[in-house]
């Protein structure tokens, strides 16, 4: 026997043992040191199984695109809209038989009742109501515009009366002028136009060039005295698609028996309801209520709330739908990262049996897991908000309005698809840690 | 090889199973005593092992032979930590491990004992030094101080042109002396290895014995598992297993 007595002793050993200090099992580099194990080891099982691995992100991807695009969408619109309104602001009201908004065919045939809005309705509010700044009457039509052999389709023909209406609607002019009130109230042919007229009528050709030019609506000539700064397009429709008329011209054109609207302007918001309640009494004592409807007022009283109104409750209903819509595909890619992580754990519970057999513990084996799922869903969430920003990036070009990119729903997308990540992975992850490394390492 | 003759062991060996240890004999790196391990198959009681002990001073070689069935891989899982007794007592380098966790028997294997398995059981996506690593890793050692000790052990192995090939680009005497690196990193108390030549050719086995010899004269405690009599003789003791109990325990060299 070589060895002899010395065997008690402390046995020289092949590499020097470390000193005990230098082990740092509790502290936190050792969790870090285990974190970073375990991610590494979860990349690499991921990128060995492309296809499984892309599979499990598409639910997981799918829903966090959806949530990203229209959020994004969503909030580039609000943008457009709370800029569009602003030009009118809410200083404006309206007065007008049917509200701009009916919403059934009771509704339709109860407002068709009511009396019409009249120009001496208007007359009137403008002498009696003392909080109003501004009062005009405007009426659309929608026409097809002629120039020589060009033609513009589905234009908005504005009959507007007095000239201050510009100032209501919030419209400037850029080049030309606006009608006189005398060429106005006498109902001459006479025109000023949007930029879309330009384009669509002159080949784009400069605004000095259309003016005196004659153009062609529903075959009445009108004289183009003035052009209008553009104002852009909301929801992909142009502003600019619009021709305004003096009201007199309108009525020759379209008839006198047309009931109108009546546009009121406050000089501040602060006076909006004074103005209001001036106009329902003025109102009233003209018509009283409508004949065999009490409840009735006779007469629509609206501001630009009605569409923010009507626009906020359309897009908190997309909100909802896209909400859902992409709640059941978390779920459902939840479902499929368990499934997924099922079967990994079984494939590889030799695996497992090997890094328990070598010391790795419960919590080494569950975090591994764990990080493995909340990988594949973080990955699938960063992948959602890229095609999500994407998407409303695209749309957002052809709709026409502003991206406007937000960090924090990006931080959503990852967190929430991470949330599912953890919860779907908990399971599988709790049996791969519970597995009885003698068991495991018989596993083939 | 195969001429080894078995010599019957001295008295020294021979333990009565029914001595009671007081606390830990620090002079012996393993002792076991009285140990039973049973399972239960539905209604009946399968006794796999009953009333093995014995110790296992620091620095011996020792092989346990037996045939499939005689409870000899039940006892490599106890005394590899990876189960528990059902009844005794199991002392490992001072500590009581047959009252652990399996937490604590976790650390413990990692602390205290090296696997060297027949089918290597390495990861196979992973290269022989980030295999080597890996009980560095468990045991909370920082990644530069991790990198010296895998290499160095890699090196004492005879590995340190391979370490970044993965165990499919190497030959299987190398997996296995990738495994036997991976044992020795954590510095363990002793070598366990379940019949690591089973998977080799003779040639490559014999290389593998030789490099247990080496560790073991320099100073490592080994313990090798088999039933193949030539491998058992190049240890210095053999316990023999049969039907849950110790046969023979002789000194041969």
């Amino acid at each position: 026997m070589k060895r002899g007595g010395d065997q008690a002793a402390e046995p020289r050993r092949l590499i020097p043992a470390l000193p005990f200090s230098s082990r740092t099992n509790t502290s936190s580099a050792f969790r870090l040191t285990a974190i970073w194990e375990a991610f590494r080891v979860a990349t690499a099982s991921l990128r060995a199984n492309k296809l499984r691995t892309s599979l499990t992100l598409m639910g997981i991807v799918v829903g966090v695109t959806a949530v990203i695009a229209v959020v994004t969408i969503i909030k580039g619109l609000d943008k457009t809209v709370a800029q569009t309104f602003s030009s009118q602001g809410s200083t404006v009201f309206t007065i007008s038989k049917n509200p701009q908004i009916i919403k059934s065919r009771e509704e339709f045939v109860k407002f068709n009742k009511r009396k019409d809005v009249t120009h001496d309705d208007a007359d009137a509010i403008a002498r009696l109501c003392s909080a109003c700044w501004r009062v005009g009457i405007a009426a659309n039509a929608i026409e097809t515009v002629k120039y020589a052999d060009q033609k513009a389709e589905n234009v908005r023909i504005r009959g507007v009366s007095p000239t201050t209406m510009f100032d209501i609607d919030g419209v400037t002019i850029d080049t030309g002028r606006i009608w006189t009130e005398n060429e106005g109230e006498s109902g001459q042919d006479i025109c000023v136009i949007g930029t879309d007229m330009l384009k669509n009528l002159f080949n784009d050709a400069s605004a000095d060039r259309a003016m005196g030019q004659e153009i062609r609506i529903a075959g009445r000539p009108y004289r183009v005295v003035g052009v209008l700064e553009p104002l852009g397009s909301i929801f992909g429709f142009s502003r600019d698609n619009v021709v305004y008329i003096p009201y007199s011209t309108y009525q020759k054109a379209y008839g006198a028996r047309r009931s109108l609207v009546v546009f009121i302007q406050v000089p501040a918001p602060e006076q909006l309801e004074v103005a209001e309640d001036q106009v329902r009494t003025v109102m009233h004592n003209r018509r009283g209520r409508t004949a065999d409807d009490p409840d009735d007022e006779g007469f629509s009283l609206e501001t630009q709330d009605v569409f923010l109104n009507l626009y906020g409750s359309a897009t908190s209903n997309i909100y909802i739908v896209t909400i859902g819509v992409a709640a059941v595909s978390l779920v459902v890619g939840g479902i499929v990262v368990m499934n997924i992580m099922l079967v990994s754990v079984t494939e590889r519970t030799k695996e497992i049996g090997i890094r328990k057999a070598i010391g790795a513990r419960r919590k080494d084996i569950l975090t591994q897991f764990l990080i493995e799922a909340v990988t594949v869903t973080a990955v699938g969430g960063a992948i959602g908000v890229a095609t999500g920003f994407g998407l409303a990036y695209v749309i957002s070009a052809l709709i026409g309005f502003p991206l406007l990119i937000s960090i924090a729903s990006a931080v959503l997308g990852v967190g929430v698809s991470s949330i599912v990540g953890i919860v779907s992975g908990l399971w599988p992850a709790w049996r791969a840690a519970k597995l009885d490394p003698i068991e495991a390492l018989r596993a083939e | 090889m195969s001429d080894v003759t078995l010599v019957e062991s001295p008295v020294e060996n021979v333990i009565n199973p029914k001595t009671e240890l007081n606390g830990h004999d620090p002079s012996k790196l393993i002792s076991m005593r009285n140990i039973w391990k049973t399972y239960q198959m539905g209604t009946e009681s399968v006794h796999a092992l009953h009333g093995v002990s014995f110790d296992i001073p620091r620095g011996e070689y020792i092989a346990i032979i037996g045939p499939s069935g005689s409870g000899k891989s039940t006892l490599m899982n106890l005394i590899g930590c990876l189960d528990t007794p059902s009844q005794g007592e199991y002392w490992l380098n001072g500590k009581n491990v047959s009252e652990m966790d399996d937490d604590e028997l976790a650390r413990i294997r990692n602390q205290e004992v090296g696997f060297v398995f027949q089918t290597f059981n390495l990861l196979a996506r992973a290269t022989a030094l980030h295999n080597v690593e890996l009980p560095l890793i468990y045991g909370g050692v920082s990644s530069s101080q991790r990198h010296e000790m895998a290499k160095k052990a890699l090196e004492s192995v005879d590995l340190s042109e391979r370490m970044m090939h993965k165990p499919n680009e190497l030959s299987g005497g190398q997996r296995q002396r990738v495994a036997i690196a991976r044992a020795l990193v954590n510095h363990p108390s002793i070598l366990l290895a379940d019949e690591p030549t089973g998977a080799l050719d003779t040639h490559t086995s014999m290389e593998i014995m030789d490099l247990f010899e080496r560790l073991h004269s320099e100073g490592n405690t080994i313990i090798v598992v088999t039933h193949e009599a030539d491998i058992a003789g190049r240890a210095h003791r053999v316990i023999s297993i049969r039907d849950g109990q110790i046969e023979k325990d002789q000194r041969i060299r």
